[in-house]
C-alpha cells in the first residue's frame, strides 16, 4: 500500500504532507506520478509534482493556500476521465485530488435534492436513490466512474440530456476553494435565483480554472413511471437524419436520441458488449421515451410511424427491461469500444444544427479520406452534438500530429455550418486554438478578464481552455514540445 | 529462454534476449494487450484496491499504464513499480468492466514475471514462495503428508493444545485466522481412488470425463472433490482422475515464477491428453487451465497449439451441469442462501448464471441477494500473506455485503471459501460456507436417506 514515511528532501512536498495529515494521502515518487500524467486524453502528457488527497474542504483550502503563497501551479482532479486533458498537468502542477471526498452528505427527498462531495461517482447517486423512486439526471456515458465535481468542471452532458438538460440545469449550490484558499458558498440552502450575478452559472462549465468544487448540491428528479427503447437501422445516413428531425418535429420530446454510424458500430460489436447490429448498416438510432405510462404508446407508434416514412430497413421495441439495458451498455460503452479497432482515438466534440448532419458527415467522410485516418461517428442526435471519433495509432511516427489535424478540422467543419466546438467534453487543451473559430481576440479577452477576477495570479490550472490572445501558432509550437517531452 | 543467472553480470543482454525497452527477459507483457487500452477510466471503480486507495496507480488503468511506460522506457522495473503490480489482487473485475476487453490480468501476471526475474525473493517471503510454491504445491506425496499430518493436529488433540498455549500467539496473524477456520481434513480422493482407472457413472453412461482435483483443494476440502465425483457420476458421467496431474500453478504465475508455471502446464496437458472434457470444481484452477496458451507466447511455442486445445475442453463444473443437464434433486434443503461470485468464475470464465441456477434447483433453498456479490473477497491465492493491511480492507467490504439473514453463503472456489470462512469468523457471523456442487450433493445425499456432513465446525 502507500508509503508510510515521507521520503524526500523537497520542502513542498514534506510541507503539503503535512497539511492532508499523513504520507498515504500524497504521491510523489516517480513510478506513481507517472500513472497521473494525462487523463482520458492521453495525446499531450506531464507529470505532476505531487499528487494530494484531502479529506475536507479545510484541507483542500489550506492546500490551494499553500500552493498560492508559494507560487506553486495546481490544478484540481475527479476520476480524470477528462476528453479535453483539463487534468493533464502540463506546468508540473500539485494535483489535488478529489476522490477520498466522496461521501453523500445528505438526501432531502422532500425537497428534492441531495448534497455530495465533488468525489462523488456520478451513478452511485441514482443507485442510492433509485429505490426511493428518485434518479439524478445528468448520464454522461462515463458515469459509472466520473466525478460529480468533474461534470460540474465541464458542465457534463449525456443521452438523456436532450429531454432533461446538462449538468448546469441541475446544480443548486455550491462550495468553492478559491484559487487563494477563501471558502465561498453559493445558493447555500438550494434557493435558485438569487439577486446578482449567476456565479453558479459561471462557475459550472468553467473547467476546474476559476476554483475547486468542494461541496455540490444537486437536483434529484422523480424516475419515470415507465420508458421504452426502440432500435432504428438505416442504410443511408440521410435517412436516418432526416428522421431524427421528424421525430422533433412532430412534437415528441425523446428523454434520448442517440445515432452511431458504420464505423461506430463496427466498433461497438468488437468490443465487450455487442448486441447485433448488423454490420452492413449506414446508421442505427436508439429512440428512448419516458413518462407517464400512458402516453408512451402512442409516442412509440409515432416514432415507428416516422421511421417507416423514412425508409428504415428494420425498427423494433426493446422486448424487456434486459434488452433494453444491453442495448444503453452497447452504446454508451462506445467510446472505449474504439480499443477494439484501433490503438487510439481522439474524440471530438463538435454541436451542430441537426440538419446539416448529412451535410457535416459528409464532410467527415472528406477529412477521413484526406488523412487517410479512419474517423467514427457517435451523434446525440437529438441535440445535435456530434463526437467524430478519429482513430490512429500513436506508435506511428507522424499519426498523432495527423489525427489532431483531422479532428481540428472536424470542428471547422462544425463551426462552419453555424455550430461550435464543444458539447460536453469542454475545451482544456485540446480546443484551445479552436476556440478561434467561434470568439475572436476580444471576446477571448473578456473571457480571460473574468478568469483574472477569480484567478489573479494564474496557478490555478493554467492554459486550459483559451489560447493566448494573437499568439496561435506558438502555442501550437508549445504543444508540439509538450507532446515531444512525454 | 528465460535469461540466466550468469548473463546477467554482463550488462544488457537486450538483443538476443528479445527485449522491449526496460523489459529484459522473454516473455515480456505483451504490446497487443495495452494497445486496446484508450485510458477511459471505465474499469477505476471496479477496481478493489483503486476503490480503497483512491489512488490511480493502484487502478487497472495505472498499472496498464506503468506497464507500457516500462516498454517505452520512461520506467525501470524496480521495487517502486513492483508495489502497484504486486497490490493487484488479480482478481479480474476490471476485465469484466472494460468495454474494449484489455486483459489486464494477462498484463499483470506478465510484468510480475519480469518483476521476479529482476528481482528475485528475498528474506521471508522468499523462504515462504520457496516452501509452498516450490517445496509443497508441485508435489502430491508432500501435500498428502501434509494432509496427514494436519490430520493428526485436529484428532490427536494437539490442536486444542497449541490453541490453549501461548504458541499461537507467535503465528502470524493470518496463519492464526487459517488455522481457526481450517476445515476437518479428509483424506484425498486422488488417494482413495488411487486403484481405479475410471469411477463409473450409475445408471447409463452419457458421457466421460476427466477430473482436475487440484493441490491444497484435495487436502483441505477433499469433501468437496466427493461431492463433485458424486454428482457427476449420478447424472451420467464416467469420472476418470488422471494421476499424474498436478498443481495447475496458479499461484506461480499470479506470483510472478512463470518457469514452474509452464513446467506444471505441460505436466497437466500430458496428463489429460486423452480426456474431452476436464472438469473443474475451483475457478481459480479452471481460469488458469483455460489460460495455458499466455504462458507459451515467446517461450517454448511449440506448446502454444497443445495449450489452446486443452484449454477448450476445460470447464467448470456448474456450467458443465447447468448446459448437460443434471437431475433436480427431490429432497428439500430449507436454508436461506446467498451467492458469492468468485473473481475467476464470474470474471475469469463468465459464468454467473450456472451456479444460481443449479442452488435454485434444490427444493427449499431461498436465495438472498448479495450486493456487490462479483467483488473480490481478497483471497487471491497468497495475497492474504503478501498483502495483509489490503486484504484484511477487501474482506471487510465483502463481509458488509453479506446478507445478515442468511444461513449458507455459497461459491465455486476454495480460496474464496477459506478467505470467506476467516471473515465469518473475524466479524462475528454466523454463516456456513459451503461449494455450490457441495449443497446439490448434500440435496441428493439427503434424497437418497443419508446425512449430509457439515464441513464447517
Ligand atoms: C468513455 C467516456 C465517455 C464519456 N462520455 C461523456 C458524456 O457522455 N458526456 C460528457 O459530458 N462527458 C463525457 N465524458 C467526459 C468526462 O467523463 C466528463 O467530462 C466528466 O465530467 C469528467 O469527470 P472527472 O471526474 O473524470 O473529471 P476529471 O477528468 O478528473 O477533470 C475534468 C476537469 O474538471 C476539473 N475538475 C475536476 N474536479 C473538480 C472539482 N472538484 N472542482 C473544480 N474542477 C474540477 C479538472 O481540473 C479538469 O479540468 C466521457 C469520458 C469518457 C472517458
Ligand atoms: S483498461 Fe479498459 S476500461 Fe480501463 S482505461 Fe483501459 S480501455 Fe478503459
Ligand atoms: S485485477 Fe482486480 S485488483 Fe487488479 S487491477 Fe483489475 S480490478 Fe484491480
Amino acid at each position: 500500500m502507500a508509503v508510510k514515511k515521507i521520503k524526500t528532501k523537497d520542502k513542498h512536498i514534506k510541507n503539503l504532507a503535512t497539511i492532508v495529515g499523513d504520507a498515504s494521502s500524497i504521491l510523489y515518487q516517480k513510478v506513481d506520478l507517472l500513472a497521473y500524467e494525462c487523463d482520458g486524453f492521453t495525446v499531450y502528457k506531464h507529470s505532476p509534482k505531487a499528487v494530494v488527497f484531502p479529506k475536507n474542504t479545510n484541507e483542500v483550502s489550506a492546500l490551494v493556500k499553500y500552493c498560492s503563497d508559494n507560487q506553486l501551479p495546481f490544478l484540481a482532479r475527479g476520476a480524470g476521465t477528462g476528453l479535453s486533458g483539463g487534468a493533464i498537468p502540463l506546468n508540473n502542477e500539485v494535483i489535488i485530488s478529489l476522490v477520498k471526498m466522496k461521501k453523500l452528505l445528505n438526501v432531502d427527498l422532500e425537497n428534492r435534492l441531495a448534497v455530495v462531495q465533488p468525489g462523488y461517482v456520478n451513478l452511485k447517486l441514482t443507485n442510492s436513490i433509485s429505490d426511493k423512486g428518485y434518479y439524478y439526471a445528468p448520464d454522461p456515458s462515463s458515469q459509472s466512474c466520473c466525478t460529480i465535481g468533474g461534470n460540474v468542471a465541464e458542465n457534463a452532458g449525456g443521452a438523456h440530456c436532450l429531454k432533461y438538460g446538462v449538468t448546469t440545469n441541475h446544480i443548486l449550490g455550491l462550495e468553492v476553494v478559491l484559487p487563494n484558499g477563501d471558502i465561498i458558498e453559493l445558493s447555500e440552502n438550494g434557493i435558485l435565483d438569487v439577486p446578482g450575478y449567476d456565479l453558479l452559472g459561471l462557475l459550472t462549465g468553467s473547467e476546474g480554472t476559476l476554483g475547486i468544487v468542494t461541496k455540490i448540491t444537486v437536483r434529484i428528479l422523480k424516475s419515470p413511471e415507465s420508458k421504452q427503447t426502440v432500435l432504428a437501422y438505416f442504410d443511408r445516413v440521410d435517412d436516418g437524419s432526416q428522421a431524427v428531425s421528424d421525430i422533433i418535429s412532430a412534437g415528441i420530446v425523446p428523454a434520448a436520441l442517440e445515432m452511431m454510424d458504420k464505423t461506430a458500430i463496427e466498433a461497438v460489436e468488437s468490443a465487450a458488449f455487442p448486441v447485433g447490429h448488423p454490420r452492413d448498416i449506414a446508421a442505427v438510432l436508439l429512440i428512448e421515451v419516458d413518462g407517464i405510462a400512458a402516453g408512451i404508446d402512442e409516442q412509440i407508434n409515432q416514432i415507428l410511424e416516422v421511421c417507416k416514412k423514412r425508409n428504415v430497413r428494420e425498427v423494433r421495441e426493446a422486448k424487456d427491461e434486459q434488452e433494453r439495458a444491453s442495448w444503453w451498455a452497447n452504446r454508451k460503452t462506445g467510446f472505449g469500444a474504439m480499443g477494439a479497432i484501433s490503438p487510439d482515438y481522439l474524440v471530438q466534440d463538435g454541436v451542430i444544427p441537426r440538419s446539416k448532419l448529412p451535410e457535416v458527415l459528409k464532410r467527415i467522410e472528406q477529412i477521413s479520406q484526406e488523412s487517410g485516418l479512419r474517423i467514427a461517428n457517435i451523434f446525440h442526435a437529438g441535440d445535435g452534438n456530434l463526437h467524430p471519433l478519429v482513430l490512429f495509432d500513436a506508435r506511428i511516427p507522424g499519426e498523432t500530429d495527423k489525427a489532431i489535424l483531422a479532428g481540428s478540422a472536424c470542428l471547422q467543419a462544425c463551426a462552419d455550418v453555424g455550430g461550435t466546438i464543444t458539447g460536453e467534453h469542454g475545451v482544456g487543451i485540446e480546443k484551445r486554438e479552436e476556440m478561434r473559430f467561434v470568439f475572436n481576440d476580444e471576446e477571448i479577452i473578456a473571457q480571460t478578464n473574468i478568469r483574472e477576477v477569480f484567478n489573479p495570479k494564474n496557478l490555478l490550472n493554467a492554459g486550459k481552455l483559451f489560447p493566448t490572445p494573437g499568439r496561435c501558432g506558438e502555442i501550437k509550437q508549445v504543444m508540439k514540445e509538450a507532446t515531444t517531452v512525454s | 529462454m528465460s535469461l540466466r543467472e550468469k548473463d546477467l553480470g554482463k550488462g544488457p543482454a537486450c538483443t538476443t534476449m528479445k527485449s522491449l525497452s526496460n523489459y529484459l527477459w522473454s516473455d515480456h507483457p505483451d504490446e497487443k494487450k495495452w494497445a486496446d487500452c484508450t485510458h477511459c477510466g471505465m474499469c477505476l471503480e471496479s477496481c478493489p484496491t483503486y476503490e480503497l486507495t483512491g489512488q490511480e496507480q493502484h487502478s487497472p488503468r495505472g498499472r496498464v499504464h506503468l506497464i507500457k511506460s516500462v516498454a517505452e522506457g520512461k520506467l525501470e522495473v524496480n521495487s517502486h513499480f513492483m508495489e502497484p503490480v504486486f497490490a493487484c489482487l488479480d482478481c479480474r473485475a476490471c476485465t469484466t468492466a472494460c468495454p474494449a476487453n484489455v486483459d489486464v490480468g494477462g498484463l499483470i501476471e506478465e510484468a510480475r514475471g519480469q518483476i521476479r526475474q529482476a528481482m528475485p525473493l528475498k528474506g521471508w517471503k522468499g523462504a515462504v514462495s520457496k516452501v509452498f510454491l516450490q517445496g509443497l504445491f508441485p508435489h502430491q506425496n508432500r501435500l498428502n503428508s501434509l494432509g496427514s499430518f494436519l490430520r493428526f493436529y485436529q484428532k490427536s488433540g494437539m490442536q486444542k493444545v497449541i490453541r490453549k498455549s501461548k504458541l499461537i500467539n507467535i503465528m502470524p496473524q493470518h496463519l492464526v485466522e487459517m488455522e481457526a477456520i481450517m476445515p476437518e481434513i479428509q483424506p484425498s480422493v486422488r488417494q482413495k481412488y488411487k486403484n481405479e482407472n475410471v469411477i463409473k457413472a450409475k445408471g447409463k453412461t452419457k458421457n466421460e470425463v476427466a477430473f482436475l482435483t487440484g493441490c491444497v483443494m484435495d487436502v483441505m476440502f477433499s469433501d468437496i472433490n466427493d461431492s463433485t465425483i458424486n454428482v457427476l457420476t449420478r447424472n451420467g458421467n464416467d469420472v476418470s482422475i488422471p494421476q499424474n496431474q498436478t498443481c495447475c500453478g496458479a499461484l506461480h504465475v499470479h506470483a510472478g515464477d512463470r518457469d514452474t508455471g509452464r513446467k506444471l502446464a505441460k505436466q497437466n496437458i500430458e496428463a489429460f491428453s486423452g480426456a474431452e472434457k476436464v472438469i473443474v470444481n475451483a475457478a481459480g484452477c479452471g481460469c488458469m487451465l483455460k489460460e495455458y496458451a499466455e504462458l507459451f507466447r515467446e517461450e517454448e511455442p511449440e506448446w502454444h497449439e497443445k495449450a489452446l486445445l486443452f484449454s477448450t475442453k476445460v470447464e467448470d463444473i456448474s456450467k458443465y451441469l447447468h448446459d448437460t443437464g443434471f437431475e433436480k434433486p427431490k429432497a428439500t434443503i430449507n436454508k436461506r442462501v446467498t451467492y458469492h461470485d468468485a473473481c475467476h468464475l464470474a470474471h475469469g470464465q463468465g459464468v454467473r448464471n450456472e451456479p444460481r441456477d443449479i442452488l435454485l434447483a434444490i427444493p427449499g433453498v431461498e436465495m438472498v441477494h448479495m450486493q456487490n456479490s462479483d467483488r473480490c473477497c481478497g483471497s487471491a491465492g497468497i495475497y492474504n500473506i503478501t498483502n495483509p493491511e489490503m486484504a484484511g480492507a477487501v474482506l471487510e467490504s465483502k463481509m458488509e455485503n453479506v446478507p445478515e439473514d442468511v444461513e449458507m453463503i455459497s461459491m465455486g472456489n476454495p480460496g474464496c471459501m477459506l478467505q470467506m470462512a476467516i471473515g465469518v469468523k473475524k466479524y462475528g457471523r454466523n454463516q456456513k460456507v459451503v461449494h455450490t456442487i457441495q449443497l446439490l450433493d448434500w440435496a441428493y445425499q439427503k434424497e437418497d436417506g443419508i446425512e449430509g456432513k457439515d464441513i464447517w465446525q
